[in-house]
């Protein structure tokens, strides 16, 4: 941050709030009152973007002057050359346009640093050779009580009583590289930077963040995470959510998420949306995936059928354990815990589980054969939850087998799913 | 949404039937619901006061009192469909931080007296078994906050919701308790009006407690988490409107009874016990019990949600993180004015010799008194253009939220006028 002094004390760099600047009155040079100031437009394309023009009042008249005509700024009054050409303010601004006190004050936006949402008390800017930058979100206390014009008070008050009080010393500036504003229409608000970090925060995390967000912000969030972090994020939300959003996406990105995620989780999902949106979604999906997930919805939500996913690491009793490894590396993607991996005969029927600790404390040409446990309990698709659960606590099982009456492997129920429905039924 | 079915809406809402019944019962709910907690401790006590002491001479104030409870709560409903926020969410988004801040303030104050006046109701209720209220209250306001805390709330929800059918005991006692129907019908067609400062503080009182400034809050977040769509609205709206004719008969049936028989008989209502008389026509000497159950129910059930609900909006308008899942450490705001609410509620309710019922009917009239400044700001944001598109308020609900709200306005001038000139004189 420019804190050394500029060579130009005219110009130095100095910090203001934006609660400073508006209201103030604007005056042209020549001294003509032009009215108060009610908005500033910023351009959102760099990281930390200028003010580009300003928005004046004057009773139920707006008009908008560029930033380039202000000539000098207190917080007493700014002046404006008078011959700066006033336009009316656009009814809907240009993209990468924003009006700051209509978009961005007071309205929620995604803390990316601390994965939640955040309301904006006040925005900080940075004015360097005359320009105006947003520097800062101010997201604290010190923010509301500013905006509230009590803040001279409320210091004073405090550094009498308790001058160590940690509030006067406790701004939170968030920097503006880390939010991510969601009412500004979508496509608008480009910032690459914040983006990508959407994107590295956790599942779970953006799933409560849109859980706590308003429809439209939700929308204009999911729209922005790419395919896969959409999908992890959706598995971590609660199926209805998820539906809600699937349901306004477009139908082909809808069935490009549920593609990726988990098939159990993507029933879950399916079995929440009306039946004409269902059929329509699992008919854009690819083939493969829309078998599986039209598998499970056959079953209820909360029976092994509805928990389990298909998709598990299945190996020969006559194939080594060097095959067994190739086996989890080339399913490690789809198959969400590999801890336990299944034995089949030819005819699919299962004949025991070997789990991944017995594979790496054995050599490489080890037959499978030789490291073969019993599978202590298996569950039938439509099994209740109750029972796959004590099946998992009785014998310790990551992932509880699901088989169908001959004794035939269709998938297993991990203990991530169990614990989260288990969680959800107290 | 499904395309035959966006078809069938634009050629005229040609649905069959039982998909129109279908859309119905899965939008029912949040009117209900809030038209059931609408008759609080409060609200029972205001019209049994109402009856007893005026007879007849208030009935007449409930029909106006149903149009207009309908026009908000109706407002309250559509706001929460179209824009997806809830009400605190667009104050704080659309006029800043100093108007929320006293929005808030005069939120938190009437809920404050509605939690006195449930606390109130808990000891009065309890009263009539013997129970004293030092012991009914702390236990009420523990028992209270652990139910909502470990989150057993959502499991006991519907026991409440059963439990307010009691209020059926009160058209079934007036059938007993034969009142003059002719009189009864002229007082509900041709208004009486008394001069003193009494029958106007009722008068605020009446409107305070049917047309709470909690209900618009509550609906809209209700609405909103229920993720009710813009075409499915007709119904939500049907059962907004059902919940304020149900209350609004509750109402009425309670004046009626009160008037058929308290007012008769000259009794001065002062404790529950008195109140109670006006369902002996019906249950004999077990009027009481009934009495006591249903103010019981009415008072915990409100109880549970007023501090609980007050405690979001104003976190959500603050940008402070809320909910009974967060951890302490992470929504400190909320705990302490979740908690704050429902202890000092509790305590004022323990000073000694409180008149129990005269303190119900004073936070209603406190209701009333602050409705209009919530009114203000929902006709404000309903009418703009901007948030409501094709949705905002037409002449017709402009004509009457506004006639609402400058007749709590001058009412509340009267009261506040007659009652410093009641104070001079004596």
């Amino acid at each position: 941050m420019p804190e050394t002094t500029a060579p130009d004390t005219r110009n130095d760099p100095r910090f203001l709030f934006f609660s400073e600047l508006l209201g103030t009155p604007v005056v042209a040079s020549d001294g003509r009152r032009l009215g108060r100031l009610s908005d500033l437009v910023a351009a959102t394309g760099e990281p930390y973007p200028p003010v580009e023009s300003l928005v004046v009042r004057r009773g139920k008249e707006r008009q908008q002057l560029p930033w380039s005509a202000v000539e000098k700024m207190s917080r007493r009054e700014i002046v404006v050359r008078s011959d700066a050409a006033a336009a009316e303010p656009p009814a809907t601004p240009l993209p990468d346009r924003i009006p700051l006190a209509e978009e961005i004050l007071d309205r929620q936006i995604v803390d990316v640093h601390d994965a939640k949402l955040v309301r904006v008390n006040d925005l900080h800017f940075l004015e360097v050779n005359r320009q105006l930058r947003i520097a800062h979100v101010d997201v604290g206390f010190r923010g509301l009580v500013r905006r509230l014009g009590w803040e001279p008070l409320v210091d004073r008050t405090i550094s009498a009583v308790r001058p160590s009080a940690p509030y006067l010393k406790s701004d939170q500036l968030l920097s503006w590289k880390l939010v991510q504003p969601l009412d500004a229409a979508p496509g608008r608000v480009r910032l690459e930077v914040a983006q990508r970090m959407l994107a590295e925060i956790h599942p779970a995390d953006l799933a409560e963040i849109m859980e706590e967000l308003d429809r439209d912000q939700r929308q204009v969030l999911l729209g922005r995470l790419d395919v896969e972090t959409a999908a992890d994020a959706l598995e971590e939300a609660s199926p209805e959510l998820a539906a809600q959003l699937l349901e306004e996406v477009p139908p082909e990105r809808a069935a490009d998420i549920l593609e990726e995620m988990q098939p159990d989780e993507a029933a879950d999902v399916l079995s929440e949306l009306p039946g004409e949106t269902r059929a329509e979604l699992v008919e854009a999906m690819e083939r493969p995936e829309a078998r599986e997930v039209q598998e499970l919805l056959s079953y209820p939500n909360d029976s092994a059928g509805g928990l389990m996913t298909p998709d598990r690491v299945e190996v020969r009793a006559e194939q080594t354990v060097a095959d067994a490894f190739a086996e989890v590396r080339r399913l490690a993607e789809e198959v969400p815990l590999v801890y336990e991996v299944f034995v089949v005969d030819a005819a699919g029927l299962l004949k025991g589980l070997v789990t991944l600790k017995d594979l790496i404390l054995a050599e490489p040409t080890t037959p499978i054969s030789q490291l073969l446990r019993e599978v202590p309990a298996t569950v039938r698709a439509e099994d209740g939850l109750r029972d796959v659960a004590r099946a998992a606590a009785k014998y310790n099982l990551i992932s509880v087998p699901v088989v169908d009456d001959l004794g035939a492997l269709r998938g297993m129920v991990t203990v991530d799913d169990i614990l989260a429905e288990v969680v959800d039924a107290r | 949404m499904p395309a035959e079915q966006a078809a069938a809406e634009a050629e005229g809402r040609r649905l069959p039937w039982w998909r129109n019944i279908l859309l119905f019962l899965a939008v029912l709910g949040p009117g209900l619901i809030t038209a059931s907690v609408d008759n609080d401790a409060g609200g029972i006590t205001t019209y049994s006061l109402a009856g007893s002491r005026y007879g007849y001479d208030l009935l007449w104030t409930l029909i106006p009192i149903t149009v207009a409870l309908i026009v908000v709560q109706e407002m309250s409903a559509r706001m929460g469909v179209v824009t997806g926020k809830g009400l605190a969410d667009l104050i704080r988004e659309n006029f800043g931080v100093k108007v929320t801040f006293w929005i808030s303030v005069a939120l938190i104050v009437a809920n404050l007296g509605n939690v006195i006046a449930e606390f109130a109701g808990v000891a009065a209720s309890l009263q009539i078994f013997g129970v004293p209220v030092w012991l009914s209250v702390p236990a009420a306001a523990v028992g209270v906050w652990l139910l909502v805390l470990k989150g057993s709330y959502r499991s006991v929800e519907k026991f409440f919701l059963v439990a307010s059918a009691f209020y059926l005991v009160y058209p079934v006692s007036l059938a007993f308790s034969k009142p003059d129907w002719m009189e009864v019908a002229r007082a509900t067609a041709l208004p009486r009006f008394h001069a003193d400062s009494q029958y106007v503080g009722m008068l605020i009182g009446m409107v305070g407690t049917t047309i709470a400034p909690w209900m618009q809050f509550y609906l809209q977040s209700a609405v909103v988490e229920k993720g009710i769509k813009v075409e499915h609205y007709r119904f939500s709206r049907m059962d907004v409107i059902a919940g304020c004719i149900v209350t609004d008969l509750v109402a009425f049936a309670i004046v009626v009874a009160c008037g058929a028989t308290l007012y008769k008989a000259g009794v001065q209502v002062e404790t529950a016990g008195q109140a109670a008389l006006a369902l002996e026509p019906l249950a004999g000497r077990y009027a009481s019990w009934l009495f006591s159950f249903g103010l019981l129910n009415a008072s915990f059930f409100a109880a549970a949600i007023l501090p609980l609900s007050t405690a979001y909006y104003v976190c959500e308008a603050f940008g402070w993180e809320s909910g009974v899942d967060k951890k302490y450490g992470e929504a400190r705001q909320f705990y302490w004015l979740y908690t704050s609410i429902l202890v000092v509620g509790a305590l004022v309710v323990l000073w000694p010799n409180l008149p129990l019922v005269r303190i119900m009917l004073v936070s209603q009239i406190v209701n009333g008194v602050l409705l209009p400044f919530i009114l203000v700001f929902m006709l404000l944001l309903i009418n703009r253009t901007k948030i409501m598109g094709e949705w905002r308020n037409g002449r017709f609900f402009n004509a009457v939220a506004w006639g609402t709200t400058f007749i709590m306005i001058g009412l509340t001038a009267w009261l506040v006028v007659s009652g410093i000139r009641d104070l001079v004189a004596s």
